[in-house]
């Protein structure tokens, strides 16, 4: 462990805490101190990445960083095409991760992700008090107090960034005998085993993937059907990489996919019997082999919070947040990381926002610390003004261009509003819900989206008289770019109303 | 008019109500349908009497009549009486043949055999139902 | 919540309430639990792309041109009639308090309904007692 007089952060009082050091910590804290706002930041972990110290088990990671694009890497524009970097505005801080790997793939390996998040904090300054656990909360007047294993802290606002990776498996009969998806082991320990894997989502299908050689049998299975991503066009479902299972199975290879709810384990001697029930016609249907693993998901590790007021819902026990990342129930306790995928937003067609994702993440994150410190330290953002006849071009070039609207689609806008004064300034990125559902000033929006026959567009929000009553859609273009004639044309004519 | 099932299935096609229906499920329900013929100024159906069975208009005119309002006129391949049909409470209006006014009339019981054989039946009837609860409530608005 | 509670969460439900347990157990997996803040709208009145919901705590109102019509609690369910009738929602959907809902995609509640038949006939009976209701109040 650092020799005590080298870790930052001793316990004491605090603005803000960030308890944290994996994506979301570090980009929170980053966001922090650029903004001036001082803070600490305490993690359980000896060293930065977060869940990405473990996991994935196996294969690299499903989110691709592409060296070579149009823009270049140090841009704002190359952000799109960069899924894994965390987000700075000083340009030698961006693109981090496609400096570290080692350009065999532009997946990033675990290891290069671990490092790529390690290597952001060093660069901007982002330190962590690590070996730090976070054991209890409480309140004290305005402040919230934070029990650690080091001593306690005390802050106006807490950033809790600890994500969603607590192993949850149901309290199926028989559980003892099934490991959960955490505890995998080296792949050559399952040669020749027949595996039971539970649960049809990514991770399950990662498991599959990477024991599909080792694995003389592998039976997927869990109450619903598998979907894939290629079909929802979005991240939910099975990703493309770990497509070879459900091939398998589809050819009758050895894998094999079954809809049906696991009612019990068994042992018999070296065996496992897994007793399920089928979803078709609801037969039982007994399976014998020898290991089970339960890919059966993760929920938030929120201790104590509950008893603070903070709510939470779901199977994986995410809490109920506002746009801003702020908990409902108890204000003053923020979110940051893979728990912001517990804000749904518009969600239009079903098709979920990639919250849980760094990609997402990263850009919520500095959304809410920005909210976070105009309510709580009066910072005001920026909001330069906009002349009237730049309006449509700065949307369009927003749309065809923005990061932030491309990597959330439906989720984050750019904004542009004319306050009373009759000033049109610039809002900057925006939370979309929070846009088409807050009464104030006449404003306009702009957001990318996909609809249910993959078609992706820009999507524009007017507001007129406090209220958004329409969703319009421009034009789709073969190549995304939406600087055309027509395009200004038709955007002219929807925000009219509200420059003149 | 003595029609064959052949040609019932012919009507039924056209209807919106079984629109999709593959042609077994079709057949079926032309065979438990029966023709009916009604002569001018008839009630086909009255308000307030419980209903037992769902019509389409097949020949004529018919006027849908609630209270003394008129609420609308059917002509052929339009349809009523479904709701009756799902909750066996009284019929909302009154529906009477202006003209000469052939239907063909299906029972509940059928309807109900039917629908519970096919989802596609009961998925177009709760669109039925939808639209006229959109119509009533706009009524109602204006 | 662990899916075992949601599960009996949709057992409760008079929707479902024709489902033997496995059916639910898939249902629970169809639909995606989400959560909302007071105030936020669920259902927007004019907007493209909106889903079905069934609620599993906290109340909603449905509000037509700022007018509060309606008031929805745990078990009630809304967004199948525009989704039916292939048109965006004629009204607003606010939550009231904290909300917690299962969410199914727009495009995929006929799929739902033809595969689960009995959830259907309660949604058919809540249609046709919704349009008696109507007819009540006009007369």
């Amino acid at each position: 462990m650092t020799p005590e007089v080298e870790r930052p952060f001793p316990p004491g009082d605090y603005p803000v805490v960030v308890v944290g050091s994996g994506p979301g910590g570090i980009q929170a804290a980053y966001s922090l101190s650029r903004l001036g706002i001082e803070h600490a930041v305490i993690s359980a972990d000896p060293s930065p990445g977060g869940m990405f110290r473990r996991f994935p088990f196996f294969q690299r990671l499903l989110s691709w960083t592409k060296p070579h694009v149009l823009y270049d890497q140090r841009t704002r524009e190359y952000e799109w095409y960069d899924w894994n970097s965390l987000i700075a505005v000083e340009p030698e801080n961006r693109a981090v991760m496609p400096g570290l790997m080692d350009g065999t793939s532009e997946f990033p390996s675990r290891p290069e992700m671990e490092l790529g998040i390690r290597t952001f904090a060093e660069r901007t300054g982002v330190r962590v008090r690590h070996d730090t656990r976070w054991e209890g909360t409480a309140r004290d007047g305005d402040r919230f107090v934070l029990h650690t294993s080091d001593g306690d802290y005390r802050a106006q606002a807490v950033i809790f960034a600890v994500g969603v990776a607590e192993p949850w498996m149901p309290e199926t009969p028989g559980h003892q005998h099934v490991a959960h998806y955490v505890d995998t082991r080296a792949p050559e320990s399952y040669e020749g085993k027949r595996l039971f894997i539970i649960g049809k989502q990514n991770s399950g299908f990662e498991l599959a993937s990477g024991l599909l050689h080792q694995a003389s049998r592998i039976i997927l299975a869990s109450p619903r059907p598998a979907t894939l991503s290629v079909n929802t066009h979005s991240l939910a479902g099975v990703r493309a990489r770990y497509v070879q299972p459900w091939e398998d199975s589809n050819l009758g290879g050895g894998v094999f996919i079954l809809n049906a709810s696991i009612e019990r384990v068994d042992r018999h001697g070296s065996s496992l019997t897994v007793h399920t029930r089928r979803s078709d016609n609801g037969d039982p249907f007994p399976a014998e082999v020898d290991e089970v693993i339960a890919a059966t998901g993760f929920q938030c590790p929120l201790l104590d919070l509950p008893d603070l007021g903070v709510n939470v819902f779901g199977q994986s026990r995410l809490p109920t947040m506002t746009n801003h990342f702020e908990s409902v129930g108890a204000p003053g306790i923020y979110f940051a990381g893979t728990i912001g995928q517990g804000v749904a937003g518009l969600k239009k067609y079903g098709i979920p926002a990639n919250s849980g994702a760094v990609h997402g993440a990263r850009y919520n994150a500095r959304l809410m610390v920005q909210r976070l410190v105009e309510a709580r330290f009066g910072v005001k953002r920026e909001r330069p003004p906009v002349k009237t006849a730049e309006v449509v071009d700065l949307l369009l070039n927003e749309a065809t261009t923005a990061p932030e609207l491309w990597n959330q689609k439906s989720y984050l806008a750019r904004a542009v509003t004319r306050d009373d004064d009759g000033t049109i300034r610039d809002d900057g990125i925006v939370s979309l819900a929070d846009f088409v559902d807050s009464a104030g000033p006449d404003a306009v929006a702009i957001t990318v989206e996909t609809d249910d026959t993959g078609d992706i567009h820009p999507a524009v929000y007017v507001r007129r008289h406090g209220r958004v009553d329409s969703d319009a859609r421009l034009d789709s273009s073969p190549l995304h770019d939406y600087r055309t004639t027509g395009h200004r044309k038709a955007l002219q004519a929807l925000v009219a109303p509200i420059l003149t | 008019m003595a029609l064959t099932t052949d040609e019932k299935m012919a009507w039924l096609e056209h209807v919106e109500l079984f629109q999709g229906l593959p042609p077994d499920a079709l057949r079926r329900v032309a065979e438990r349908s029966g023709e009916i013929e009604f002569p001018a100024a008839h009630h086909i159906v009255t308000q307030g009497i419980i209903g037992n069975g769902l019509y389409i208009v097949i020949a004529g005119r018919a006027r849908v009549v609630k209270g003394d309002q008129v609420a609308a006129e059917l002509g052929p391949g339009e349809f009523f009486g479904e709701l009756s049909v799902i909750d066996q409470m009284p019929r909302l209006a009154s529906v009477i043949a202006q003209e000469p006014t052939t239907c063909l009339a299906l029972a509940s019981w059928d309807l109900i055999a039917e629908i519970e054989r096919d989802p596609k039946l009961a998925l177009n009837l709760l669109r039925a139902l939808a639209l006229r609860l959109r119509a009533a409530r706009d009524e109602h608005r204006h | 919540m662990n899916s075992e509670e949601v599960v009996d969460e949709l057992a409760s439900l008079s929707l479902f309430a024709d489902l033997q347990r496995p059916q639910l157990r898939a249902v629970a997996h169809i639909f995606s639990e989400e959560s909302f803040p007071p105030g936020q709208r669920i259902l927007r009145q004019g907007f493209q792309g909106s889903g079905f919901y069934v609620i599993l705590e906290g109340d909603v109102t449905v509000r037509i041109d700022g007018e509060d019509r309606a008031k929805l609690s745990k078990g009630d369910f809304f967004g199948e009639m525009s989704l039916l009738l292939g048109e965006p929602p004629v009204a607003d959907v606010v939550a009231i308090g904290e909300l917690h809902v299962l969410h199914l995609a727009g495009p995929d509640l006929k799929g739902f309904l033809e595969r689960y038949p009995p959830v259907m006939f309660r949604m058919l009976q809540s249609v046709a007692r919704r349009l008696r209701n109507a007819n009540r109040l006009r007369s």
